[in-house]
Formats: structure tokens, sequence, C-alpha cells
């Protein structure tokens, strides 16, 4: 909400600077976006007295001036208007001034005539949004002055940002208010007097169903109006407040609800058709709305109408075809108290936003509604003549928000917020409008019908706050809570120390990356209101996120990446939802650049794997790593699901030629994922004594069938060896000459020792024979020659 | 001459003639085979000494005496060469050694962290240092739990600004419609709940990381960002207690003093409310282009919980009081690391990540 600092002055004589006032209003709670100065820049336009005036002789529109601006000698001018006569008084931009529309003045020649100045338009000055001729000054302006403080020209807009609990404040006599009672100054009057009513124009025959929803509706007709443009300064006023003039009815209906806070309406009187009712809307019922919406309305909408349609939402929205146009010449005026809750509801079913429904759906004041009809009233009248009947009035707002009061304890405000709570804050509060009553430790705050937003003794502690100000507030540590600290989960930061980067991305993806590694099985949970197609539904896998992230880096120069991310995937289940804690992996390309020790290397299924081995081993578990042809994306072959224990907690491998190739890949790309919340909890590392005897190390080498699991050899190779066998493992591989079609040569290195003595010889003879019997009668497989 | 003097005289030539080979030794190896010529069990003295049985047996000694001489002096000449030459050979393999010592290391490639989670990790230790337990709630959220329990209903015109994503196949509890969550404020709910369940009544310190969504996309906004949520309530907690935490840890994280100022604000869920400045860490408060020349830069809402906040998980808020707060971790990252464009975190260039996930 915008408001200029003329306006703010009419309701309080501020004395202070604007940016003094900008702070004031953000030590208040009034966030302020900006400061505009709209007219700072009128400077070297000064009152002239105009001397002479003749014509052109060489153009038929122009005249030739010589002004008076206080200096020895008057200032020749051409000027093009015609409003303007000997003896009258002229802003005169002098050369080198700077209008407001960027026009900068220089000395010119017009058909040979030199001009020395300009005179200026309303308009020029930035007072008007166009103008007819000059702008002539009054009689008494001094000649020479600065037009700008002449006219009090230099203006400030404060730019603010109005909470949504301060309906109060949504207008310019709120934020006065406000002021006012934190500099001790006092709020000016509002012009309450009556105006004379006309007996023979009957008084608007109004009936309220929907009392619930407009407790008070107040009508008035008034007749033999003349529609003109509002006056300048109420043009310039609403400009700067953000609102384009319409005309002078409809204006003067913007400046009273910028003014005091009351949206109001005007109908057409001769564009209704008898009485008005305010009721619920019938369902499916029409309305043309002003800015062109046609809408089918719900039973239950708060509707104002005539006796055949709907001329408005109540407190949102007039109808076009009762709106009040230029030709218009009598009127009926509303104002009313619509409940906030119907407003806000009314206004997000129809997503129909109003500088009105914004007021009423965080609360007008009652007991400005009356005040309101009175001011527009006698604006009206005043400025387009006709005559007003008198008012119908339905509903009582004096049982708005009237009598409510709180009772609280100071200490507790002063525990609560950490500050003595001074005897002065409380003439603040009453200037804000509360009627403060304190005794002792009690206080009873009487609660204005403004503010809608006070209702508990925690509100009085905040109006406290505001007026003490948080500066004042001390900064206090509060005493420690003893809790037990939770162990940090290191499940990412283990990762990333395996030469992995972390990523973040989205947890939205779009249907068909969904159908890359999860079958469709109606389990999906997508966006009601998605931001695009691309980003409609929760992941329920990790990698089309990965993949993404490894296409824009691959598409940027780099030869490879090695990412991992921990997140959440989204599932339906029977119970209702799932979110799974998730890490996930991904490796493609060269992981590594030519160095001069070692030559780069594409990233294969065992670079993975190893990290995730690491990964695991760092929460004291082991994974066992099963073929799984059948995991969908992944290719057949290179592929694997991963055991803890007897859970399956994750899967790994090689991502399908044809998915990497759509997200633009060439390079065989390794994806894995582990489910965090079905790791169990790793073995605690225990201590063993150091062996004292020395471990014996043999290599054995077998020739095996192709396609024998290692990890099946090994398991042959504990169970066989006997109970000295600490350690085996695969230490060579070779496939090729030498080795017969259809086997493998398999180097497999295993360690024994004892706890309690050396070995011999016989000891490691004993383990190699076990080792050669087991591996022939559970593989076939001899001894490589 | 005799027996005895022509043996003397063989065993000075012969040391004449050792001493000058053990002199001309190139290496270890050739002074090693000296040693074995000379010295050895079927060197040359050995040889020199069959002659002795010759000799009469007076004499015996005579020569004994005079070949250990001859033997002993061998000795020392040969540790001597040897250890000068040991010096020259390690000197030679030295250099035969010597590096480029600044070739680049062997590395494996090395990870960095996301700068979020640097940032979550920073902030969860501030405040766990600060006595707060860490709790996470769901993404997947209730209407109960992201708006009503936290005093926003839903004809509440604040309940519209949090632009929030509706899920579609989900319904709740009273079928009431399932969101993601708009902030990390439904924690607070759930962790109070649980909290009470197991302990009875307060104190508790929660902190409370997490991802929250918005349905909002543009230069400045993404639907999806973190933030951390800070909450405590136990008896008698104050305002000035939130300023005292506010303080010490914005401090903390920025790692130097930094002013923070307080605005009045709104929140449904805490009365009274403020937004929280710090002064700017680019112009220390001067004004610039990033603070909008106020010199001041919004960082965080905070506030003290709303007595409905702690009815709705049947805390008596007459007799506890407590604070809250909520911040942006993306924006904390900016702001701590300099990092102009919020988008730089969900593109995940590679180039971004390893900078700025290196430690400090």
């Amino acid at each position: 909400m915008k408001i200029p600092f003329s306006w703010l002055k009419k309701h309080v004589a501020l004395t202070t600077t604007p940016n003094q006032i900008a702070d004031d209003l953000v030590r208040l709670g009034h966030e302020v976006e900006g400061v505009e100065t709209p007219r700072a820049a009128v400077k070297g336009v000064r009152v002239g007295l105009i001397e002479s005036k003749i014509p052109h002789p060489d153009a038929d529109k122009l005249s030739l001036l010589k002004v008076n601006i206080g200096e020895a000698e008057p200032l020749g001018i051409v000027c093009g208007a015609a409003n303007m006569a000997e003896g009258d008084r002229v802003p005169v931009a002098t050369i080198g001034a700077s209008l407001p529309n960027g026009l900068k003045i220089k000395k010119g020649k017009i058909r040979g005539e030199v001009s020395f100045g300009m005179c200026c338009s309303e308009s020029e000055l930035g007072l008007a949004e166009d103008a007819a001729g000059l702008l002539i000054l009054p009689a008494d302006a001094p000649v020479g002055a600065e037009v700008g403080d002449y006219l009090e020209l230099e203006e400030a807009v404060f730019d603010l940002s109005i909470t949504p609990n301060r309906g109060d404040c949504m207008n310019v006599r709120g934020i006065a208010r406000d002021l006012a009672a934190d500099a001790g100054l006092p709020l000016a009057d509002i012009d309450k007097s009556m105006i004379e009513t006309n007996g023979d124009i009957a008084a608007p025959a109004v009936s309220v169903t929907a009392e619930q929803d407009c407790p008070v509706y107040m009508a008035r007709s008034i007749q033999g109006i003349t529609v003109a443009d509002s006056p300048a300064w109420m043009q310039a006023a609403l400009m700067m407040a953000g609102m384009r003039p319409i005309n002078g009815i409809v204006d003067v209906l913007s400046y009273i609800m910028l003014d005091l806070g009351q949206p109001m309406h005007a109908f057409d009187a001769d564009r209704l058709a008898g009485n008005i009712s305010i009721r619920s809307a019938r369902d499916g019922e029409d309305f043309a709305a002003l800015d062109g919406r046609e809408l089918k309305l719900n039973a239950g909408d708060l509707v104002v109408s005539d006796a055949d349609s709907v001329i408005a939402l109540g407190g949102i929205m007039g109808s076009e075809a009762s709106g009040v146009t230029g030709a218009t010449t009598n009127i009926v005026l509303e104002s009313a108290f619509f409940r906030p809750a119907r407003v806000s509801e009314t206004r997000r079913i129809y997503a129909m936003v109003s500088e009105a429904s914004m007021r009423f759906e965080r609360g007008v004041d009652p007991a400005m509604v009356a005040i309101a009809m009175q001011r527009a009233t006698a604006m009206m009248t005043e400025l387009f003549g006709g005559s007003a009947g008198e008012i119908t009035l339905c509903g009582d707002a004096d049982t708005i928000n009237s009598g409510r009061s709180v009772r609280c304890q100071v200490s507790r405000i002063a525990t609560r917020l950490g500050v003595d709570i001074p005897v002065a804050a409380d003439a603040v509060l009453t200037r804000m409008g509360f009627g403060v009553n304190r005794h002792e430790d009690r206080l009873d705050v009487a609660i204005p019908s403004f503010r809608h937003d006070v209702s508990i003794p925690e509100d009085i502690s905040e109006e406290y706050a505001r007026i003490i100000g948080f500066d004042a507030i001390p900064a206090v540590l509060p005493p420690l809570s003893t809790i037990r600290p939770d162990q940090q989960d290191r499940s990412i930061h283990d990762a990333v120390a395996g030469g992995f980067l972390q990523v973040v991305s989205y947890a939205f993806i779009s249907s068909d990356e969904q159908r890359l590694f999860v079958a469709a099985d109606g389990l999906d949970i997508a966006l009601q209101n998605p931001i695009s197609d691309a980003m409609s539904m929760m992941r329920r896998s990790p990698w089309p996120g990965l993949l993404s992230v490894a296409r824009h880096n691959l598409n940027r120069q780099q030869s490879g990446v090695a990412l991992v991310e921990q997140g959440r995937t989204y599932v339906q289940t029977v119970a209702g939802h799932d979110e799974t804690n998730t890490m996930a992996w991904l490796m493609t390309g060269q992981t590594q650049q030519d160095q001069w020790h070692c030559a780069a290397r594409q990233a294969d299924f065992f670079d993975l794997k190893g990290a995730l081995e690491t990964w695991l081993s760092l929460r004291g578990l082991t994974g066992r790593f099963i073929a799984d042809d059948a995991i969908q994306g992944l290719q057949a072959g290179q592929s694997a699901k991963i055991l803890i224990g007897r859970t399956e907690a994750g899967r790994i491998g090689r991502v399908d030629g044809d998915i990497a190739a759509a997200f633009d890949i060439d390079a065989p790309v390794f994806v894995a994922e582990i489910n965090l919340d079905k790791l169990p909890a790793g073995k605690q590392a225990k201590f063993v004594p150091l062996p004292e005897f020395p471990a014996v190390e043999r290599d054995l080498v077998f020739l095996f069938d192709r396609n024998t699991s290692s990890d099946a050899i090994l398991n042959a190779v504990k169970s066989g060896a006997g109970k000295l066998l600490t350690d085996a493992r695969i230490f060579d591989l070779y496939a090729g000459k030498g080795v017969p079609e259809g086997k493998i040569s398999l180097g497999i290195r295993f360690t024994l020792q004892d706890a309690k003595r050396t070995l011999t010889q016989e000891d490691s003879d004993a383990a190699s024979s076990a080792i050669i019997a087991a591996m022939d009668k559970r593989f076939g497989a001899s001894l490589r020659g | 001459m005799s027996e005895i003097d022509a043996l003397k005289d063989r065993l000075e030539s012969l040391q004449a003639e050792a001493l000058a080979a053990f002199a001309g030794a190139e290496d270890l190896n050739g002074l090693q085979g000296l040693r074995v010529h000379y010295l050895g069990k079927k060197g040359a003295l050995t040889e020199v000494l069959k002659g002795v049985g010759k000799l009469a047996p007076a004499d015996r000694p005579v020569i004994g005496k005079f070949v250990n001489q001859t033997k002993q002096a061998l000795a020392v000449a040969l540790d001597a060469v040897e250890a000068e030459l040991a010096v020259k050979a390690k000197a030679a393999r030295i250099e035969a050694e010597r590096i480029d010592v600044t070739l680049s290391g062997r590395k494996s490639g090395s990870g960095a962290l996301h700068p979020v989670q640097n940032g979550l990790d920073e902030l969860t230790a501030i405040f766990s240092q600060m006595g707060f337990a860490v709790a996470e709630g769901p993404e997947i959220e209730d209407e109960f739990h992201n708006f009503d329990a936290l005093n926003i209903p839903a004809e509440h015109p604040a309940r519209a600004m949090h632009d929030t994503f509706f899920l579609k196949d989900l319904q709740g509890d009273d079928g009431q419609p399932m969101l993601l969550r708009t902030h990390t404020s439904p924690v607070q709910i759930r962790a109070m709940k649980r909290f009470l369940a197991e302990s009875g009544e307060p104190p508790l310190a929660v902190v409370a990381p997490g991802r929250v969504y918005r349905c909002d996309y543009d230069v400045t906004h993404s639907p999806m960002f973190h933030q951390v949520e800070v909450f405590k309530v136990d008896r008698d907690v104050s305002l000035a207690h939130l300023k005292g935490v506010l303080q010490h840890f914005l401090s903390a994280y920025f790692e130097k003093e930094v002013a923070i100022r307080l605005r009045p604000h709104y929140f449904p869920f805490t009365e009274p409310s403020a937004e929280v400045d710090i002064g700017c860490v680019f112009c220390a408060g001067k004004g610039c282009r990033i603070c909008k020349g106020s010199g001041w830069i919004e960082v965080l809402g905070s506030g003290m919980i709303h007595p409905n906040v702690l009815k709705s998980v049947g805390i008596d808020s007459e007799e506890f009081s407590g604070f809250a707060f909520g911040l942006g971790v993306e924006r904390m990252v900016m702001l701590k690391k300099g990092i102009p464009d919020l988008r730089l975190f969900f593109e995940n260039d590679v180039r971004f990540l390893s900078r700025m996930g290196v430690a400090k």
C-alpha cells in the first residue's frame, strides 16, 4: 500500500523527515518496501508574472511573453498555451531546470524567436496526467519563489507492506494513528458534519436476509449528480497511492477508502430494478462482474441483488450492468460491514481480489461505516451537485467488535517480553485507541472496534513490545536444556569422503521420468498444481534426478561425474503413503583425467560397488550383491540387488543404454540406491587382541567354468579351509590365451593364522589340500598347471 | 736371508700391494672383492701364513705378532675406504633418486558436500551445542499440521500467501487434503506431541532441518528449498531469550559479531512476532546493492509461540511459554558465501559444487 507523506499530514502534524518516518514505521511493525520521491525533481521552476503577451510574428498559435521572475530583467519566453493573460502568475522552468517528465530546459529558438525558459502546465510539473493549458497560480504567489516550495511539491510516498492482521492500517488514517501515538501528537478529527438531506428523495428499500455475513448495511440515494472528473488534487493523491482515477464518483469512493479504510460502492440508481436485498446466492446464479468475468455462483455466496439480478458480490465487486458511468445522474451509495471470513472464502473461490475485498477480509472498522457514508455524500454533493436522501440502515454497527476487553498481568507481560513495562507505555497504547486501566499488577485493556487482531493477553504484550521497541529488549541466553545429543547421521559425509559430489535435486519429476525405473502400478503421488509437466510427480526413484544432473554436467565439458544424493522418495501405500530416506549414487565416464602416473579410465560396475562396500563397512555393515536381471531400467547381467543380512536394502547396476541415450549420455552409466530406513544398525566395533603369532599367506590358481560366481567360490573356500583361515580373496582373474575356452583362471590368496602358536608347513599344506578338494567337489575345478 | 726375514718381506710387500689396491677400489663391490682376496679364508694373507709352519718354533710367535699387525693394518684401511665409498655411494643413490616434487600428487577423486548440506550441518551443529535436539518430520503433510495447528485457519489471508502444492492421490485423516509442507513449522507440532508423549511436560528445545515446498518458481524462488525451524518451550521463556539465542547463533554462523535488529511483524503462529535483520555482511551496514542501501538484510522470521499453537498440542500456555523461528538455509548460505543466484543450488554444476564444497 502506498501512502503519500502529504496525505499523512492531513491526519497528523508530523514534523520529522520522510526518512525518519520510514524508520518509525519499521519500528512500529509496518514494513517499508521503499520511499519514493515523485516530485523531488522540481527545482529551478519559479513563480513568474506575465508582464506582456504578444502574438508570435511567425506562428499563429504561439505567443511571446515577457515574464518577471524577480530578476533585474524579465525573461523572453515563447509559449504555445492559450489560457494565460497579462498579469497571470505561472510556473516558469528556467534554463537548466529538469522537469519530472525528464525534460531538461535549454535556451531555444522557436520560429526565429529566442525563448529563455518554459511556462509549465500541471502535467509538466507532474501534478496531473494531462492538462489543457498552463497552471495559473494564485494572484498572491510570490514572484520569483521556487514553485516547488510554494506549492509544497516536495513529496514522499511510503510503499508499505501491511501485515494481514492489521486491516486497520490499510488506510492513511490507520497509519497516521500509529505514528501519532508513537510521536505523542494528536490525531486530527474526522469531519463528521452532517449534510442536509432532501426529504423528497426516498430512502432505498433494503432487506438483509444474510445478517450473519452482513451485519450492517447502509444505503442512500443521491439524485441529480453531474458526473465529472475529480479535482486535480484528488487525482494526484490517488495516483501517488497507486490507483488510477476513473470518474468523479468512483474517485471519491476510492479516496475515502484509502483515507478512512471503509470500502463503499455506488450503483447507478436508474440501472437498478426494484428493492435491494442482501442475501445468499442461489446455486448457479449468474453474475457478470465489473472486471468482465461471468461467474456461476454457489449457494452461500453473499450477494447484493435487485429484483432481477445480482448487482454485487458482497464486499468484493459490483456488476458491470449496475455500475456508475459518465452519464449517471442518480446513484445508490452503499456502505457496509461484510464478515471477513465470508469475503475471504468467496474471493478465494473465484480468485477475485479487489481493493475492497482486501480490506473486508482483514476486517474494517464497523464504526466507520456511517462516517464514511456521510463523508462520501458530502464530498460528492459538494463536487458534483445533486441532493441526498435519508439513509436506510440495516443492522447495528455498535454490536460488532464492541465492548471487548482483555485482562492481563503486567508482571506476566514483563516476564514474557523480558523487559519492564513502563507506565509511560500505557499512554501510547491509549493514543492508539485502547482503553487502558492499570491497577498495580492488573491491567484491563479495552479494545477499539478497529483492532480485529487483538483479543488475548499475548496481543497486548505485542502492542507493548512495539511501543517499548524491540531494540530496547535485552538479548539474554536462556538456561541450557539438558538433552542427550543425537548421533549425527554421517551417511552423506561418508559417501562424499568416497570421492562423490553431493547433489540436491527436486523431489518432483515428470511422469515419463517416473516410468523409467518404476512400473505403472497406480501408486504414484502426483501434484495437483505442479509448476510444469516436468515437475508433476513426486519421485519414486532418485535416479532420474541424478541422470539429469549428469547430463547437465556432461554437456558442460565434464568427462565424467561421480554423484551422490541423500533425499526422499515418495509412494502410495495401503496405509496412505510413505517417504523413504534414500541414498543414491551415479557414476559415469572418466571419473579421473589422464595423469602423469595413470591413464584416464571409464568408471565401471566395480568402481561403484567398491564405493558402496566402503560406505557400508563404515556403518559396520557388509552387503551381499546378488545378480538380478529383472531390475527395471538396468541392464541385465550388470545389475544386482544388495542384501544386508536377509533384507533387500538396495540395488546397483548399469543404466539401460536406451535410457542413458535419452539423457544424451554415451558412456556406461552406473547407479545405485540404498534404502536408509531398511538399513539395520551396524555392529559396534569390539576390541579383539592383536595376533601374537605370524600369519601365513598362500596362493592357489584354479580353472573354473566361466560363469562361476566368485562369491560362491570364496564362500566354499571359507567353509572348506578349516578354522585357521582368516581371509581369502581373488587376487588374479584371467581368461584368454593358455586358458581353455569356456574356462576362467582364478587366483585365490588365503591367509591362515592361529592366536596361540606359529603355524607349520603341515598346517598350510593341510589347508591347501582342503581347499583343492573343496573346489573340485563343489565346482569341478582343478589347479591350473 | 733367513726364513723369517723372507716371510717378513713378503708380508710387507703384501701389505703395500693391498693398501694400494684398496685405495684404487671404485665401489663397495670391488672393495668387497679385495677384502676376500687379501683377508679371506683362501686369501693372500692366509697363503703367506702357510709358510709359518716351516719356521723354527722360537720364531713363530714373532712372525705371528707381525702377521696380526699386518692383518690389523689391512682391516683398518679397508674400513676407512669402505666408509668413504659408502658415503659416495649414498650420494650417488640420492642423486639418482631425485624426483620432481612439483608434479601433482596421486589423488583419488575428491568429493564435496553440497553447499546446502554444509549450511545445514553448520546450523544444526550450532544449535546442538546450545542444547537443542534435532528432529525431522514428513514432507508430505496434512492441512492440520501445516496450517490449522499453527493457528492459520482456512479463511486466513496468510494461508493463501503460502503458495501450497497439493497432492492429487492422497487423503489425510477426515479426508483432509494432503500437501507438501510449506515450512518446517509443522515439526513444532509433531515434535511437541512426541516429546510430551515421552516426557509429559516441557522443557523442550528442538532444531528441525528439512526440505519445504512452495508453488513459486522464478529467479529468486525455488519450488523446493530448505529451512531450519528452531523452538524452545519452558517456564518463563521470553522474547529476551529469543533475542539472546538469535544474537548468539547468527554471530556463530557468520563467524563474527553481527548486529541484529528485530522488527515487529505478523505470523499467525507467533505473538509477538518479529522479522530479524542482520547488519549487512557485505558492506558492514554502510549500505550497498545487496541490502538495497539500508544496511540491513532480512534473514528470518521469529516470535513467541502463539498460545493457540501450544494449546493445539495440549501445553498449558499459562504455565509455559516458548519462542520459535524459522530460517531459509539457501539464503543463509548465499549470504555467508556470497552466492548471487539461488538457482545455482539446484543446477548442481560440478564446478560449483567442487568449489563450494571445500571447507571454508
